[in-house]
């Protein structure tokens, strides 16, 4: 009997599913519920402490910083690393390039390097002295040496060339995954109506792949809010110069570990679940996924 | 038809100079490890990292390191294979489970837990990582590599993906297994599974990478040096109180080679899954 | 859907990339299996002691300095040669600064996972000594040899009379000068007395080379802490308040900006002379001088390997040669702290106060670490301090001990580097405070109101 009901085709979907609903229960809404309870607590003196941690947060400058400078990134990266490999991609793709298997392995090579190691070696490039390489580099044109990941703008600029360096490769090969997919036929009628390579970029394969558009954009979302190891490791710690390298996640830690504010941490993460949910809610909006979920 | 032959020459020189300079921007970091793992590891302090090549301090001697020296490199990359192919091996297998749930049935609640895949998708772990953290110590989860794998385990990018793919399949397929008197889980074991072997490529890889690359996760719950991964062990070579740059170079672009391999390996697949995929939409 | 051709290819690579995996699993497992057996301190990670005998009590042992392993095994050693009953075998492991300590601390706090013994920079000590403190007080210990120790290094690593932490070194702040350069420019460094004198002596410098003489510090105190501690100042009021804005901040910071202003003096690149950017800077002579605490020894002979024989030690510049300030004051360390939750917790403190405090163990400090020993009678041993085999001694120009006992009876300290609320405005000043002042060019007084206040907020 018990068997019948669980080989149903009624219930078979739910028992499909059932390994995410645990993940989501002992992972997601067990923490969250426990967050909530843990904001309103001074976890080392083990006491109720009311809104306080909340208060606290309103007037945290850091706090704001950390949000602000997650979110800056990330649009940094959409904005690089959307529109740059999808035009790579449409290039590679094309039967006049040749060898563009090669050239695909070499792009994909930094992806395979840990941070840890590509942070370093980032921060030691990007050094303060006129020996490092950024600083040859700029040297080249004239330039006197820079102090690259002290300023706001040059350190944004190494962080966003160090994501550019990782991922440039990878969403090209997401992008070709979506071109491949498109009939060769469309590109041969447009071309025989006299369109140029250009218009067929922009009228067959950018609204063809916008699935795998969504996709690299969700992907790259989350990417971006939740780094930290790159910050981590290019600043050579949590810590750098007027924040400048504070991310969300970065914020989590120096509150929840290193300053063992537990308490306040928890609340910092439970405004931020609701942020990136915002964001997540308004990306998915204005793509249209959830309408065509709905239908 | 002959001008139009010249145009399409120009336009392959012209692409394949873009993508030779942009092949030498991307090496360029690669190749300065490269440089520097032949070279002492105090030179890094005392000299920067650049591309001099200086031939006359060139030795083996980081190499002699990482292969005779006493440190526990290997450890901790046979650790981040285990951890890695464990992880992979688990995520494909559950998530591949829940995505056909999504994909082949519909059933009451569906859009309901599809819309919080979706939520879920792009919110970082990291967020909450402090009350889970508090939890899986409760739990005596601490310094055990379950506590690593599990949470990311149904993991809701490779289930959406997955939905994604098997969309695609068509129902009559399914229909036949029915017919032919297989049990749901045995459509999906026997039939469905092996036609996903192009997404499980794809989820490999980028599963495989974030395993690799996990830092922050395991840096709070694994404890003792020996269980350390590649990515937590290198970085204990990072410190204020004296560097340990030899090792960490050689370290460092040698834990690049392996994965390279498979990598290269299995590119194509990646691709071939990737378009069966996300594309459809 | 697929074609079977693919099918059988891709069977041949699965195949292919699972042997791969398998010999890099048996060829690590192989490399791994020889490492644990290794002992004796390794280049990174976990080390084990060989101990002979039964009744060996093994404590476990976190550091995040590798030199530190190297000598607690050594040290140990004599201990079990000595105490032959109470014999231990040390199992040490190694990990990153920030990792080290944030592990401890969500150790201390889940009450499970902690060492026996771990090594705490002075920076970090006071997070440790809040709430219930999860540290053995040590006073017991410390007794026979307390009262030849520097008291002030026992002080930073004490809280309500309770000390907690065992202290490596002194860290006596000294002045390192670049003779050859300075005598080029026709400076002696031995008329150096104020901070005025150290000022034009700049001005001086710049003007006949066109290099910077010393930095300003941007990312640690070192050089401020002095100045401030020299004027009687500090960073909390007499009640343990917060007081990062007081008078004599301002007049020791808007003085080092004076510094900034002539063009002598300007940011090292790392911003700090403890940094690995910032020793290529002094190794190539792009500044001359560096006001460090003695441990910088150890930085010179290793990082700045140019140097060698062209550097002289001396005492530093004080504000008023007839005031009695400080000459000195301890700068950074570390404290070895037991965790009084532990099993062998009363054992490990006697090892580890032998460890770091007896006679021998402090002359082991100097020969192997460069450093200044808590411990103020070996200073007086010339034949230690100026033994001629010393590769410290062979590296700087004068005897470094000489400006070390000139200096020893007024080495002073900040007491409020002991308080709770310090590692947080430490972290402030070397991220906001000092680069608003002296990257961004902001008003001294402005950007210490500005850090008063993120500060007020966080402990409010």
């Amino acid at each position: 009997m018990l068997k019948k009901f669980f080989y149903s085709q009624k219930i078979a979907p739910y028992v499909f599913i059932l390994p995410f609903v645990i993940t989501v229960l002992l992972f997601w809404v067990a923490p969250i519920s426990n967050g909530v309870l843990l904001s309103f607590q001074d976890v080392l003196k083990d006491e109720w402490v009311g809104t306080k941690n909340y208060s606290r947060l309103l007037s945290d400058k850091n706090f704001f910083k950390a949000i602000f400078n997650s979110v800056k990134y990330m649009i940094g990266t959409l904005v690089l690393l959307i529109p740059f490999p999808m035009l790579f991609a449409s290039l590679l793709n094309s039967k006049l390039m040749k060898r563009s298997g090669l050239f695909k392995s070499i792009y994909f090579l930094p992806a395979l390097t840990s941070v840890v190691v590509a942070g370093t070696i980032f921060r030691l490039m990007f050094g303060e002295a006129s020996s490092s390489l950024a600083n040859q580099v700029i040297g080249l044109f004239g330039a006197s040496p820079i102090k690259w990941l002290k300023g706001v703008n040059t350190s944004y600029f190494a962080l966003l060339l160090i994501a550019c360096w990782r991922w440039t490769g990878v969403n090209i090969l997401y992008f070709l995954a979506g071109l491949q997919s498109i009939p060769t036929d469309l590109y041969e009628a447009a071309s025989i109506d006299g369109a140029s390579k250009w218009q067929q970029f922009k009228k067959i394969s950018v609204p063809l792949i916008k699935p795998t558009t969504v996709y690299v954009l969700t992907i790259s979302i989350y990417a971006g809010l939740s780094m930290f190891l790159e910050s981590y490791m290019v600043f050579k710690g949590n810590n750098s110069p007027n924040n400048i390298g504070l991310t969300i996640v970065g914020y989590l830690y120096r509150q929840g570990i290193e300053k063992r504010a537990m308490g306040y941490a928890c609340a910092v993460g439970l405004i931020l679940l609701v942020v990136v949910m915002l964001i997540n809610l308004v990306q998915l909006k204005i793509t249209g996924t959830f309408d065509k979920e709905e239908k | 038809m002959k001008s139009k032959k010249i145009h399409d020459r120009y336009a392959t020189i012209a692409m394949t100079i873009l993508f030779i300079i942009l092949a030498i921007m991307i090496i360029l970091p690669i190749y300065a490890l490269f440089i520097a793992s032949f070279k002492p590891g105090g030179d890094l302090l005392q000299y920067g990292l650049n591309l001099n090549l200086n031939l006359e301090r060139w030795s083996l001697d980081n190499y002699i390191l990482l292969f005779a020296g006493k440190h526990e490199y290997w450890l901790w990359f046979l650790n981040s294979i285990i951890l890695t192919v464990i992880s992979v091996l688990s995520t494909l297998a559950v998530s591949a489970f829940v995505g056909y749930g999504f994909a082949a049935y519909s059933f009451k609640g569906q859009n309901v837990m599809f819309v919080i895949v979706l939520i879920i998708l792009s919110i970082p772990l990291e967020v909450v990582m402090l009350p889970l953290y508090k939890q899986m110590s409760t739990w005596g989860l601490m310094d055990n590599y379950l506590s690593v794998i599990l949470p990311f385990m149904a993991n809701a990018s490779t289930i959406f993906f997955f939905r994604q793919y098997l969309l695609g399949i068509p129902k009559s397929l399914l229909e036949a297994g029915r017919i032919d008197g297989a049990t749901e889980y045995g459509i999906f074991f026997r039939l469905v599974v092996p036609i996903m072997k192009p997404a499980f490529a794809a989820m490999a890889i980028l599963n495989g990478m974030s395993a690799w690359n996990n830092y922050l996760w395991p840096l709070l719950v694994i404890r003792s040096s020996s269980k350390y991964t590649l990515t937590l062990g290198l970085n204990t070579l990072i410190n204020p109180y004296g560097d340990n740059y030899s090792l960490l170079i050689v370290g460092s672009f040698f834990s690049i080679i392996p994965i390279f391999i498979l990598f290269v390996c299995f590119q194509k697949y990646f691709i071939e899954g990737m378009t069966a995929g996300a594309v459809k939409g | 859907m697929k074609k079977m051709e693919e099918g059988k290819m891709k069977k041949k690579v699965l195949s292919v990339v699972l042997s791969l995996a398998m010999t890099a699993t048996l060829f690590g497992c192989g490399n791994s299996s020889t490492n644990t057996s290794t002992k004796g301190p390794g280049a990174a990670g976990t080390t084990e002691m060989e101990v002979e005998g039964e009744d060996v009590t093994t404590l476990n042992v976190w550091t995040f300095i590798e030199l530190h392993q190297k000598f607690y095994t050594d040290m140990a050693e004599k201990w079990n040669e000595e105490h032959p009953d109470q014999k231990v075998k040390l199992v040490l492991s190694n990990m990153a600064y920030d990792d080290m300590h944030n592990k401890l601390s969500l150790a201390l706090e889940s009450g499970e996972g902690a060492p026996d013994i771990v090594d705490i920079e002075l920076g970090k000590f006071p997070s440790f000594l809040q709430g219930d403190i999860g540290l053995r007080d040590l006073t017991d210990v410390m007794a026979p040899y307390k009262d030849k120790v520097v008291q002030a290094r026992l002080d930073i690593y004490s809280k309500d009379g309770k000390y907690y932490g065992l202290p490596t070194h002194v860290g006596a702040t000294v002045a390192f000068y670049n003779t050859e350069l300075l005598e080029a420019a026709g400076i002696n460094y031995e008329e150096i007395k104020t901070w005025d004198d150290f000022k034009n002596a700049g001005v001086k410098y710049f003007e006949a080379t066109g290099k910077y003489f010393a930095t300003i510090e941007t990312t640690a105190q070192w050089m401020i802490n002095l100045m401030l501690a020299q004027k009687g100042g500090g960073y909390l009021d007499a009640s343990g308040n917060l007081d990062i804005n007081n008078d004599k901040m301002v007049e020791v910071l808007t003085y080092i900006k004076g510094m900034q202003d002539t063009g002598a003096f300007s940011v090292v690149p790392g911003g700090q002379p403890d940094n690995e950017e910032a020793y290529p800077s002094y190794n190539t002579g792009e500044y001359a001088v560096q006001i460090m605490p003695f441990w910088q020894t150890s930085r010179f002979l290793n990082y700045m390997t140019d140097l060698s024989g062209k550097v002289a030690i001396a005492p530093t510049p004080v504000w008023n040669t007839s005031d009695n300030e400080f000459k000195s004051i301890g700068g950074g360390g570390t404290g070895t702290a037991i965790i009084a939750s532990g099993e062998n917790a009363d054992l490990a403190a006697q090892v580890m106060a032998y460890i770091k405090l007896s006679a021998e163990a402090n002359e082991e400090v100097w020969n192997v670490l460069g450093f200044d020993p808590v411990n103020t009678e070996v200073w007086a041993n010339t034949q230690l301090t100026q033994n001629p085999e010393n590769q410290f001694v062979k590296y700087f120009k004068n005897y470094p001990f000489d400006s070390l006992n000139a200096i020893k009876d007024n080495i002073g300290t900040i007491g409020d580097m002991s308080n709770e609320k310090w590692p947080s405005i430490n972290n402030e000043f070397c991220t906001v405070t000092l680069n608003n002042i002296f990257e961004n060019g902001m008003d001294v007084k402005e950007a210490l109101d500005e850090s008063q206040a993120t500060l007020e907020n966080e402990f409010q």
